[in-house]
């Protein structure tokens, strides 16, 4: 009666490939790496970079898009950023 | 009115192993059927701070709702159960070896608001072999007034659902710690 992998399977964005792919990877960096003490190299940059693309395309949750956007906005050093950041000038 | 109860395990296996399994509870094939309220799990952020070695990661888990009482059920126009999605907040740091793992759902936060924080650590008895871990959950139902009568009713259930959870949680963690385990030996005996 619970045979209801099917109906679980609707649920399945169309980045699940890339989402497989990248915590397989993370998962196996983080037991043989990472939580045994060599962090000094961030692992599976490509595969996360594929992956983000992919989120960034297809995910519409406007709640879950803010988390996505947020590592954008700590990472730009450029002048991307269309923030009211208003006293941009004063900094200088 | 909020519900909060706190749980504490003992796991034994090192602290690297048992995070390793809290990092794949959700994604692990052997999950999909005791974890089967979780319907998808995506990362959506992860930064790694190159001079602490701190690592933060934001993953959503979307998840099903307990069936819901008749009358939230009208409310909500016939349906039986909902979907939530939730955001799971993750800081490992591998110096101290400290993980902590905060939950709260992002939907539905008009009608209910559930946070959970988990804290794993190396156990101060047996720091390389056992590792302690503890969590705390907060359920609140907010007051709606259309929903207020039957509101505790929601809380309950959901409590009680999520203490069975956490328990299905654990109990998955332990089983992938325990093929982790199985597979250092393996690759261990390999080198030798």
């Amino acid at each position: 009666m619970t045979r209801k992998s099917a109906g679980k399977k609707s649920y399945t964005s169309p980045c699940a490939d890339v989402r497989d792919a990248y915590h397989d990877c993370f998962n196996r960096w983080y037991s043989e790496k990472f939580s045994k003490g060599q962090w000094d190299k961030e692992g599976c940059v490509s595969e996360w970079e594929k992956y983000r693309a992919c989120l960034f395309q297809n995910l519409e949750d406007k709640n879950l898009r803010r988390y996505l956007e947020d590592e954008t906005s700590s990472h730009t050093d450029t002048n991307t950023a269309n923030k009211s950041v208003d006293g941009e000038d004063t900094t200088k | 009115m909020v519900r909060a109860y706190t749980q504490e395990h003992v796991y034994h296996h090192p602290w690297d192993r048992v995070t390793s399994a809290a990092f794949r509870k959700f994604t692990d094939p052997s999950a999909s059927t005791s974890l089967s309220h979780v319907l998808d799990v995506h990362t959506l952020s992860r930064s790694l701070n190159p001079s602490t070695g701190r690592l933060r990661t934001v993953r959503s888990i979307t998840v099903h709702s307990p069936s819901l009482p008749f009358l939230l059920r009208r409310a909500l126009g016939g349906r039986d159960s909902l979907t939530i999605n939730c955001v799971e907040t993750t800081v490992v740091d591998p110096v101290g070896r400290s993980m902590e793992v905060s939950v709260s759902n992002v939907g539905l936060r008009g009608l209910i608001e559930v946070e959970e924080r988990s804290f794993y650590g190396p156990h101060p008895d047996d720091p390389g072999r056992r590792t302690a871990f503890r969590q705390e959950t907060r359920i609140r139902c907010k007051p709606l007034s259309a929903i207020a009568a039957i509101a505790g009713k929601v809380e309950s259930r959901c409590a009680e659902r999520f203490l069975q959870n956490s328990q299905k949680g654990r109990e998955v963690v332990e089983r992938i710690c325990g093929y982790l385990e199985a597979e250092s030996t393996r690759s261990k005996s390999a080198i030798s």
